[in-house]
C-alpha cells in the first residue's frame, strides 16, 4: 500500500502561507532584497518571486505545484510572481471561511470535511467560470476609464518632448516595475535606460509589440554584464558587442567601411570526413594514392594549405577584413590571416551571429569558396572594446536606407557583483516581456481576436473591425492595447468597488453562497489582500487610499461612464478612420482616452503606473491554480529506486547525455 | 553510485541583520581586514588544513579569496569587492571597510532599512560630485612633465604593503622601476588610437631587491647554453628572425580521418624532410633568430644551428603576442608554403643575461616598441610573489591615470576632508533634501553622522599602534600622533598631515576622529609649488570603491530573507 496523504483545506492554505510569508519580505515598494546561495556558493540577490520560489528548492508537491503556476504565468507576463501567491493566499483563506461557515450540509457526505472541500471546490469552479466570462467587462467598466493608454510616441518623448507630462507614461510604467524589482534607489536610472534604449531601437519596426520582440528575441545578445562597477556606470553604446576576443592582433586599418563575412564552418577544408580512411601504401597498393601516383602524406597536407590560402586570397580580393566565425579556425588559418592582415573572432554565438546577420544584412556564409558580395557587411568599425575583465569585438553598422533612422545599439550593465548583474539583466528583460503582455493582451474571448490581424491599410479589414468595435467596446477595451493605471493597489481598490456594485446589482433573487453575487464579493475581498500588504506599515494608510479612491469614484462615476461610452466609441472609429491614411499609420494605437487624463491627474501623483491587461491576466491565472489547486485531495508519495531502468529513462530529459555515456 | 541526488530544501533565515550571529561575524570581518590597512598594517598568514603553502599577505585581493564562510553576507561583500580590485587593483580594504562600517553604523543608527540606503545614496551623490569639481579640496592634478608625482603615487600603493618587506631605499628604488616601466610601455610617436604595450615580469629569487631592473625589450629564457658562445657573433644588427605558431616536432596534423599506413611507408621521415625544406627556406633567406611557440623536432634544430641560427623552442603562448610586438614579425603556421618576406621579423640586439641562477637571451627591439621587462629580485619567495602582485598593481594604477590624470591626497586625508565636506554640505536645503528622500530630519541627521563616521573611521584605522588620529578644523586634514605625545604639547610636535600637505602651525586646532565638533567648511590649500604631497592615492580607484562600497552597503542593508542552498 503506497503512503498516502489525505488533503485537506487547511493543508492547502497552510503551504500557500509559508510561501506567501516568505514573499512577503520583498513585496511592494517597502520590501527589501532576499539574499540566497545557489549550490555552487554563489550569493544572489533578488527580489524577483519567481527567483525566491525557486530557491527554496521545495518538497511538499501542493507547494512545487504552485510555484510552477507561478512560473508559468511569469514567463509570459515577465510580472506579478509576488502579487501572484498574496493573491491566492488569500483567495483561499475567503473560500476556506465561507467553506467552513456554510458547508454544503448534505447527506452525501460522510464527514464536515469531505462537506468543506466539495464546497470549496464549487466556489472556486464558480469564480474561475466568473472570471472567464465577465471578468473583463467589470475591468473595462470599472477599471479602465480610470486609467490611460499608453501610446508608441511615449519611447521617444524623453529624448524629444522633454517637458510633455503625459508622455512619461512608459517611463512611469518601467519605473514602477523596477522599484519593485530592484528597490527605490535605483528604479529611476534603469528605466530611462530601458527608455532610451527602446528609442533608439524604434524604427526597427512599425509596431511596438514586434519592436519589443525583437528586443526581447535577442536580449542575450544585445546586452553586456560587467561586474565591479556601480550600476550608475551602465550605459548604451552604439552598435553592438560580440561577446569574443580577436584571436589574430586586432585591425589597424582606419579606413572605411571595413568589411566583414560571418563563415560558420571551418575555412581549412577537411581532407577526410570522419569515418573515411586514407590508406597511405607504399607501390601500388593504396588506391587513392594510384590515381595520383602519390605515397606521402606530405602532399595531402600541403594541397590542404594551399586551399586555405585560395580562399584567403579570394577574400582578400573581396576587400574583407574582419571574420566573424562560428568555429574554432586551425592555426593555420589564423597564422594565413594575420599575414593577410584580416583579423578574425572565433567562436561566436549563434544568437549573436544571427543578431549581426540581421543588423547588418549580409548572410552567413558556411563555404568559402562560394562566397559572393552580399555576404559581405559593410561596417562603420570594428574595434576590441574593454569592458570589465573582459576585451570584446566591438562592432557598428553602416546605415542603410531601409533603416537610416535606427540605432543599433548594445547595453552594458554594470554591478558590484555577477549576482548584482544578473539580476538587473533578469529584470530588464522581464520588463520588456512585462510591456509586451501590455502592449499585446492575450485574446481571452473569441469576438475580438480579428483585431491583431488588422491592417491598417485595407480598407475591408477595416470595415469589419469598426464593426466589432461598435457591437462590443468594452470587450474591446480591455483588449486594448497599452492600457496602464497608477500603481499602489489603484487597480485592486477599484475593481473591489466594481465587482462589489455588479454584485449588488445581479439578480437578487439568487442569494446561495454559491450565486453570482456572492462570488463575486468574495473575490472583490480577497483582492483587498494587495493594497493592504502594499501599505502593511500603516492600516491608516491604506484607509486613506482607499476612501480617497471611492469618493473620487462616487463624485465622477456616473456621467463619467456616459461620457465615456460616447466617446470611447467615437474615438475608436476616428483612430481606424485616421489609419486610413498611410502616412499616420504609426498612430493606430496612440489615441488616448481623452477625458482620463482629468482622472489620471487625480491619483496619479506619487505612485507609478502598472499595466491593466497584466493584472487581468494574472487574476485569471490565481483562479485557475485556486481551481486546480483545490481539485486534488490526496498525494500519493511513491517509492522508486533511483537505480532501476524505468526511472532513468524517465529523467533522461533532464539528465542529459552524460547517462547514456556511462551506460 | 546514482547521480540522482535528491535535492534537499533550502535554509532560510528571516530579518539576517538582527540576527546577532551574523552582525558578529560581519564586525568580525571588519576588525580582521582594519588591521590590514596601510603602510603599518598588520599581516595575515593564511594556511590550509593540509599543510599547503603559507601565504602572508595584508593585499585584498589575496587576503579576501582566502576567507570562506558559510555566511551568505560575507560572500556577498566578499564578491563585490574582488571585482572592484580586479578591474582597479587598489583600495580593495578601503572599500571593504568602509561597506561594513556603513552596515555597522546602519544598524547602530537604528534607521529603517530603505530610509539609510537612500540618505547612504544621497550622500555618495555628494561626495562623487565633490570629487569631480574642479576644485575639490582633496584631488592633486598629476603633473607628466615630471615624473615626481607618479613615484609619489606608485610608493604610496608600494609602501602600503609591508608583506614586501622593503626599506625605504627599496621602495625608492621598486617605485622607480614601476614608473620607469610604465613610461617604457606608452608609445613615443604612434598617431591615432595609442595601444599600450606590456610589462613582463620575470621573478628571480634569492636577490637583493635593489638587483631588480627594467629592460626596454624581452628576456626569453635559455635552458641550454651550449650555443651560448655563438652569441658573440650575432651583431650584424639589425638581424632577421622568424617565429612559427604551429608545432614542428613533426607531429601529423589532423586531416580528420583515419590514418592507415603501410609497412614500407615512413610517414616520420617525409615530414621531417619537409620540415628540413622549411629549414632550407629560412637558411636561404638569412634568418639569424627562429623562434616556435612549441616544440621543435632535435634534426631541425641541429640543422639550423649548424647554420648559424638560434634556436629558441617552447616559448608559451603567453609570450607570443609581445614578441610579434617587438619584432614585428607574424607568426607563420604553415609548413608547405613558403614563408612571405612580410612574416619576418627584426631584432636589434642579442645579448646573454645573467640572473641568479636564469641565464636569459635579451631580444631589444629595432625601433621604437613599447615592450619592456622587469627583473623583480626578492630575498625569498613568500615576499617575491608578493611584491610581484604589487608591481602589477602599480602599473595598473599607472595606466589610470592616464584617463584620469588626478591623485588624491593620501594618508587619510582625503576620507576626514570628505567627511567634514559632507558633513557642513548635508546641513544646506534640509528640508528640501528631508521631503525627497521621505524621511525626517532627525533619520537624516542621524543617517549623515554614519556615514560621516564610516568615513573618518577608515582615516583612524591607518594607525595601528595605539596613536591617536585626529583632524584640523581648517583644512580638515588627517593627523596621527604616537601614544606617547601628551595633548597640550601638540603643538609643538612639529609635523605634517597624513599626506604632507600641511604643516603644523600653533593656531591651528585639533579634534579627535569620531568626537563631536561643529561642522564648518574645510578650507581649500594654498599650494605652496615647493611642497609636494607625499603620499597619493589612485583617484579613479577611490572614486570606484567610494561607490562600490556604498551600492554593497546599501544592497547589504535592504536585505530581508537569507535562503541558502544546502545541495
Amino acid at each position: 500500500m503506497l503512503p498516502m496523504e489525505h488533503l485537506h483545506l487547511e493543508h492547502v492554505l497552510q503551504t500557500v502561507c509559508v510561501l506567501e510569508s516568505v514573499v512577503l519580505r520583498s513585496f511592494g515598494p517597502e520590501g527589501g532584497q532576499v539574499l540566497f546561495t545557489r549550490d555552487t556558493g554563489q550569493a544572489m540577490l533578488s527580489r524577483s518571486g519567481t527567483r525566491i520560489l525557486t530557491a527554496l528548492r521545495l518538497e511538499h508537491p501542493l507547494a512545487r505545484m504552485v510555484v510552477e503556476c507561478v512560473l508559468k504565468h511569469s514567463t509570459v507576463t515577465g510580472d506579478g510572481s509576488k502579487t501572484f501567491i498574496l493573491l491566492l493566499a488569500s483567495l483561499l483563506r475567503m473560500i476556506q471561511k465561507t467553506a467552513c461557515k456554510e458547508p454544503n450540509v448534505s447527506h452525501t457526505y460522510n464527514s464536515r470535511e469531505t462537506a468543506e472541500a466539495s464546497t470549496a471546490r464549487h466556489l472556486a469552479d464558480k469564480m474561475l467560470a466568473f472570471a472567464l466570462e465577465e471578468l473583463d467587462d467589470i475591468i473595462a467598466m470599472g477599471v479602465v476609464p480610470y486609467g490611460c493608454c499608453l501610446s508608441w510616441e511615449d519611447f521617444t518623448a524623453k529624448t524629444q518632448l522633454p517637458t510633455c507630462p503625459i508622455n512619461h507614461c512608459v517611463q512611469k510604467l518601467l519605473a514602477s516595475f523596477f522599484h519593485s524589482r530592484l528597490g527605490r534607489t535605483h528604479c529611476d536610472f534603469i528605466s530611462n535606460l530601458t527608455c532610451e534604449m527602446l528609442t533608439h531601437w524604434k524604427f526597427k519596426s512599425d509596431l511596438p509589440s514586434s519592436l519589443l520582440q525583437f528586443v526581447n528575441d535577442n536580449f542575450s545578445a544585445l546586452h553586456t554584464p560587467v561586474s565591479g562597477f556601480p550600476i550608475s556606470c551602465s550605459r548604451l553604446i552604439e552598435g553592438q558587442v560580440i561577446h569574443r576576443d580577436f584571436a589574430t592582433p586586432c585591425p589597424q586599418a582606419d579606413h572605411q567601411p571595413v568589411k566583414a563575412v560571418v563563415v560558420t564552418g571551418c575555412l581549412q577544408p577537411k581532407l577526410l570526413s570522419a569515418g573515411e580512411v586514407l590508406v597511405l601504401g607504399s607501390g601500388e597498393q593504396g588506391r587513392e594514392e594510384n590515381s595520383r601516383k602519390e605515397s606521402s602524406i606530405v602532399q595531402f597536407t600541403a594541397w590542404a594549405e594551399r586551399s586555405l590560402e585560395c580562399v584567403i586570397a579570394k577574400l582578400q580580393s573581396l576587400g574583407v577584413s574582419v571574420l566573424l566565425s562560428a568555429v574554432k579556425q586551425s592555426a593555420a588559418v589564423l597564422a594565413l590571416a594575420a599575414q593577410a592582415d584580416m583579423c578574425i573572432v572565433e567562436c561566436v554565438s549563434e544568437d549573436e551571429l544571427s543578431l549581426f546577420a540581421q543588423l547588418s544584412g549580409a548572410t552567413p556564409v558556411s563555404d568559402c569558396w562560394m562566397i559572393e558580395p552580399e555576404h559581405v557587411a559593410a561596417l562603420t568599425f570594428c574595434r576590441p572594446i574593454l569592458l570589465g575583465a573582459h576585451r570584446y569585438v566591438h562592432v557598428a553598422f553602416h546605415d542603410s536606407e531601409e533603416r537610416i533612422t535606427v540605432k543599433p545599439c548594445s547595453l552594458v550593465i554594470c554591478g558590484p557583483g555577477e549576482g548584482q548583474t544578473d539580476q538587473y539583466a533578469c529584470a530588464f528583460q522581464d520588463a520588456i516581456r512585462m510591456l509586451l503582455s501590455t502592449w499585446e493582451p492575450i485574446d481571452i474571448t473569441a469576438t475580438t481576436a480579428s483585431k491583431k490581424t488588422l491592417q491598417p491599410n485595407k480598407s475591408t479589414c477595416l470595415h469589419v473591425d469598426n464593426q466589432i468595435v461598435k457591437a462590443s467596446p468594452f470587450q474591446q477595451c480591455v483588449l486594448e492595447p497599452g492600457c496602464v493605471i497608477p500603481a499602489g493597489g489603484t487597480f485592486e481598490f477599484l475593481l473591489n468597488h466594481a465587482l462589489l456594485q455588479h454584485g449588488s446589482s445581479c439578480s437578487i433573487s439568487d442569494d446561495t453562497i454559491m450565486g453570482a453575487p456572492a462570488v463575486s464579493q468574495l473575490f472583490a475581498n480577497a483582492l483587498l489582500s494587495v493594497p493592504r500588504n502594499i501599505y502593511f506599515y500603516s492600516l491608516r494608510r491604506f484607509l486613506q487610499t482607499q476612501t480617497r479612491l471611492l469618493s473620487f469614484i462616487q463624485n465622477h462615476s456616473h456621467p463619467f461612464s456616459h461620457v465615456y461610452k460616447q466617446e470611447h466609441n467615437t474615438i475608436v472609429v476616428q483612430g481606424r478612420g485616421k489609419s486610413e491614411c498611410p502616412l499616420e499609420e504609426g498612430k493606430l494605437i496612440n489615441h488616448c482616452c481623452g477625458e482620463t487624463d482629468v482622472s489620471s491627474q487625480v491619483f496619479m501623483s506619487d505612485s507609478g503606473l502598472e499595466s491593466v491587461s497584466c493584472k487581468y491576466q494574472l487574476l485569471v491565472a490565481v483562479l485557475q491554480c485556486v481551481s486546480s489547486l483545490l481539485h486534488v485531495d490526496t498525494v500519493l508519495h511513491t517509492h522508486t529506486a533511483l537505480h532501476t531502468p524505468s526511472r532513468r529513462l524517465a529523467d533522461i530529459s533532464w539528465e542529459g547525455t552524460e547517462d547514456e555515456a556511462e551506460d | 553510485m546514482s547521480r540522482l541526488v535528491k535535492k534537499s530544501p533550502s535554509l532560510c533565515t528571516d530579518l539576517p541583520l538582527d540576527n546577532t550571529g551574523i552582525c558578529n561575524s560581519l564586525h568580525l570581518l571588519r576588525q580582521l581586514l582594519r588591521s590590514c590597512i596601510g603602510p603599518t598594517g598588520r599581516l595575515k598568514q593564511v594556511h590550509n588544513n593540509i599543510g599547503g603553502h603559507v601565504i602572508t599577505t595584508s593585499t585584498s585581493s589575496v587576503l579576501l579569496p582566502a576567507i570562506s564562510s558559510s555566511q551568505p553576507f560575507i560572500n556577498l561583500i566578499k564578491t563585490s569587492i574582488l571585482n572592484h580590485v580586479s578591474r582597479f587593483s587598489d583600495c580593495g580594504l578601503f572599500a571593504a571597510i568602509l561597506c561594513l562600517s556603513l552596515i555597522e553604523q546602519a544598524k547602530q543608527s537604528g534607521l529603517r532599512g530603505n530610509v539609510a540606503t537612500s540618505v547612504n545614496k544621497h550622500l555618495l551623490g555628494l561626495c562623487t560630485s565633490y570629487l569631480q569639481q574642479q576644485d575639490c579640496g582633496c584631488k592633486v592634478k598629476l603633473d607628466f612633465c615630471s615624473s615626481q608625482s607618479l613615484i609619489t603615487l606608485a610608493r604610496s600603493i608600494i609602501s602600503s604593503k609591508p608583506a614586501c618587506v622593503l626599506t625605504e631605499r627599496e621602495a625608492l628604488h621598486i617605485s622607480k622601476l614601476a614608473v620607469q616601466a610604465f613610461l617604457l610601455t606608452v608609445p613615443c610617436n604612434s598617431p591615432g588610437i595609442v595601444s599600450l604595450g606590456k610589462i613582463v615580469t620575470v621573478s628571480v629569487e634569492g636577490h637583493s631587491v635593489l638587483n631588480s631592473a627594467v629592460f626596454p625589450g624581452l628576456l626569453v629564457d635559455m635552458p641550454d647554453v651550449f650555443c651560448l658562445n655563438k652569441v658573440e657573433n650575432l651583431h650584424s644588427n639589425p638581424m632577421r628572425m622568424v617565429l612559427f605558431s604551429a608545432s614542428l616536432a613533426g607531429d601529423l596534423s589532423d586531416l580528420g580521418g583515419i590514418i592507415e599506413v603501410h609497412p614500407g611507408v615512413d610517414t616520420d621521415s617525409q615530414i621531417l624532410d619537409q620540415l628540413l625544406k622549411l629549414g632550407q627556406q629560412v637558411v636561404k633567406d638569412e634568418v639569424k633568430l627562429f623562434i616556435c611557440q612549441k616544440v621543435i623536432h632535435p634534426v631541425l634544430q641541429q640543422y639550423l644551428r649548424s647554420h648559424g641560427i638560434m634556436v629558441i623552442e617552447r616559448l608559451g603562448i603567453t609570450l607570443m603576442e609581445p614578441l610579434t610586438q617587438l619584432t614585428g614579425s607574424q607568426p607563420v603556421a604553415t609548413l608547405h608554403t613558403t614563408i612571405p618576406a612580410k612574416a619576418y621579423g627584426k631584432v636589434r640586439d642579442l645579448s646573454i643575461k645573467q640572473f641568479g641562477s636564469k641565464t636569459m637571451l635579451h631580444l631589444q627591439p629595432p625601433g621604437d616598441s613599447a615592450i619592456c621587462t622587469m627583473i623583480l629580485c626578492h630575498r625569498n619567495e613568500t615576499m617575491l610573489s608578493e611584491l610581484k602582485v604589487v608591481c602589477q598593481k602599480t602599473e595598473h594604477v599607472l595606466r589610470l591615470t592616464l584617463r584620469e590624470p588626478s591623485a588624491l591626497l593620501g594618508g587619510g586625508c582625503t576620507e576626514t576632508h570628505l567627511a567634514a565636506y559632507v558633513r557642513h554640505k548635508s546641513m544646506d536645503k534640509v528640508t528640501e533634501t528631508v521631503s525627497v528622500l521621505g524621511c525626517s530630519q532627525t533619520e537624516y541627521l542621524r543617517g549623515v553622522e554614519g556615514f560621516c563616521r564610516s568615513l573618518e573611521s577608515l582615516a583612524a584605522a591607518l594607525e595601528h599602534d595605539g596613536g591617536n588620529s585626529l583632524m584640523d578644523l581648517t583644512h580638515a586634514h588627517h593627523w596621527s600622533h604616537p601614544a606617547d605625545v601628551m595633548e597640550e604639547r601638540m603643538e609643538d610636535s612639529s609635523g605634517f598631515c597624513g599626506c604632507g600637505l600641511v604643516e603644523s602651525s600653533t593656531n591651528q586646532k585639533w579634534t579627535y576622529l569620531n568626537t563631536k565638533y561643529p561642522q564648518f567648511s574645510p578650507a581649500p590649500l594654498f599650494r605652496v609649488p615647493t611642497v609636494q604631497p607625499r603620499v597619493l592615492d589612485s583617484f579613479t580607484a577611490k572614486l570606484n570603491a567610494l561607490q562600490v562600497a556604498v551600492e554593497t552597503a546599501n544592497l547589504a542593508l535592504d536585505v530581508r530573507y537569507v535562503i541558502q542552498d544546502m545541495n
